[in-house]
């Protein structure tokens, strides 16, 4: 049945898919929204437990400024892991690609450290670092480099063997074929890498500063649940998704603007 | 979308330098990345005694080793906790996840209502969630094993989904046309066909699993490893703390593993496709 209704959606006009596809999807989160209000109000939940939607908006509105004193913090210690990571993360990979023997010496072992739960390290980063941010940027690091780094490096060996075929019998230096032929054949993975990056950077944002509890969201977060104010943690994790969102959507916009600039010509999806 | 796996991307590098002899060069994958391992532990160790590193910052191999052989009965005991929640967490994460990317393959309402919100909610950074999950079950293991099936759902759910979409249609037309039920063509057609996407899924879900019981400890817990490293930690006995994380290591590269296996043997099972 499904194969059947999937030709007919593929005949559906364009605009019907389009208010289907968006429609549909913010329809069911405006309607889950509704029924959590709904159910708070009706059953009488103790707000402790979970804080209605219009709870949560209250805490918003009327503790904006402190909130968004302390989503500042957190959004430069995100972005700039971020920049360091897929910067670090690329170059490393770049450098893994250029020598079979440094490659077959580092590659597995960075794989292996893929495997690993890296988050248990951050309490070590306390000790070498102090309780500042700067250990939540490094916590951020060290997790989301290993993504960018294996991808990124998958990427740069994943060019067609017929094109560096052709770049070598054209006489194409190595920098050459690396910049017309390598790179460009990354770049899905690159970004692939990245986008995974950015989830991985927030999780070591919240989760360093959950244990150095300084200042930020994560900070705001382990206070407020333990003073037992759920509302204000749904308010904070209202804006930690906002700042998530807005970095997945840059790189998701880079990607876009770089693929344009490749004329188009870039695989896609490389990597699934 | 990070559907991608940390594990998954393991593909095999060519080799192209002949430049041991043949029995040499088939080990060399292998021993290469183990002897960089080796220098490397060998490099912190000497490293560390010649510069005099406080044991509190950094303390060399040798004394990881001596404190893991010391405490390796509390370490046991610990990781039993960890590996109990984790296990629990992911079969759970499995189930559901397979179970909802069925139904969401199955109806297409479904899917276009469902889809993007699970594809956003993989987005976001659901560990900020981790306190909320004490305040609703408690401070016992079952807040950490919901908290860790709650993030490792989403990788299973979506990468599952994207398996059973990409079955092929002439292989589900054939079978269709030979009259076979919509059960027969799921077990036939569809299943086997998605299954290297589950799998993908089950091997983030696996890692997922464990980071989230380790968060899950590192904020509520009176056992498990994740307890062990905080409270080390805070004691700044460093090496206590790099004894846990290698039996972490250990573990988390076991379950792994399992999933691994499980891969190789249901593949055999299905005869590789």
């Amino acid at each position: 049945m499904a194969l059947l209704e999937e030709s007919f959606k593929k005949r559906a006009p364009v605009s019907g898919r389009f208010g289907r596809s968006v429609l549909l999807p913010v329809g069911l989160a405006i309607l889950v929204i509704v029924a959590w209000q709904v159910l708070c109000e009706r059953m009488r939940i103790p707000p402790i437990l979970l804080p209605s939607p219009s709870a949560v908006w209250r805490v918003l509105q009327s503790n904006y400024v402190i909130l968004l004193g302390e989503a500042v913090p957190t959004a430069a210690e995100s972005v700039l892991s971020f920049v360091i990571a897929s910067a670090l993360g690329v170059a490393l990979a770049v450098s893994l690609t250029f020598s079979v023997w440094v490659r077959e010496a580092l590659f597995p072992n960075i794989v292996m450290f893929q495997l690993i739960p890296k988050i248990a390290l951050a309490p070590l980063f306390i000790v070498w670092l102090g309780v500042g941010e700067k250990t939540s940027t490094v916590v951020a690091v060290f997790i989301a480099l290993f993504p960018v780094v294996v991808s990124s490096a998958t990427g740069l060996v994943s060019a067609k063997p017929e094109t560096l075929q052709l770049c070598r019998s054209l006489a194409a230096s190595e920098w050459q074929v690396f910049r017309m032929v390598r790179f460009p054949y990354a770049m899905p993975f690159i970004f692939a890498g990245m986008k995974v990056g950015v989830t991985m950077v927030m999780i070591g944002v919240v989760v360093g500063e959950f244990i150095t509890v300084q200042k930020g969201l994560g900070y705001i977060i382990m206070f407020a649940a333990g003073a037992g104010e759920t509302a204000t943690v749904l308010a904070a994790i209202v804006l930690l998704c906002v700042i998530g969102l807005a970095l997945y959507g840059v790189v998701e916009l880079a990607e876009r603007a770089v693929r344009h600039w490749y004329g188009g010509q870039m695989p896609v999806g490389g990597v699934i | 979308m990070s559907v991608e796996s940390p594990g998954a991307t393991t593909v095999a590098l060519p080799a192209d330098a002949p430049i041991l002899g043949p029995s040499l060069r088939r080990l060399r994958p292998i021993v290469l990345p183990l002897a960089t391992a080796a220098g490397m532990l060998l490099f912190w160790q000497f490293a560390a005694a010649l510069l005099r590193v406080p044991a509190v910052v950094l303390p060399t191999p040798a004394e990881i080793g001596s404190e893991l052989w010391q405490e390796l009965p509390a370490l046991i005991g610990n990781a039993v906790p960890t590996t109990r929640d984790t296990l629990a967490a992911f079969f759970a994460a499995t189930v559901l996840g397979v179970g909802l990317a069925v139904a969401i393959s199955y109806s297409p309402l479904l899917r276009d209502t469902l889809y993007p919100n699970l594809v956003l909610l993989q987005l976001v950074p659901k560990v900020a969630l981790a306190p909320l999950f004490v305040i609703w079950l408690g401070i016992g293991s079952s807040s950490r094993v919901a908290f860790a099936g709650f993030v490792s759902f989403f990788p299973v759910v979506i990468a599952a989904a994207v398996g059973f979409a990409g079955s092929e249609p002439a292989a589900l037309r054939l079978c269709r046309s030979l009259t076979g039920s919509d059960w027969r063509c799921f077990v036939l057609v569809r299943f086997p066909f998605a299954l290297p996407a589950i799998f993908s899924g089950m091997k983030v879900a696996m890692t997922m699993a464990v980071i989230g019981v380790v968060i899950g400890e590192f904020i509520s817990s009176q056992a498990g490893l994740g307890f062990y490293i905080l409270n080390a930690g805070a004691r700044l006995n460093t090496a206590e703390v790099f004894a846990a994380l290698v039996v972490l290591c250990a573990l988390g590269v076991a379950l792994y593993g399992l999933v691994a296996l499980t891969e190789r043997v249901v593949r055999r099972v299905y005869g590789r496709h």
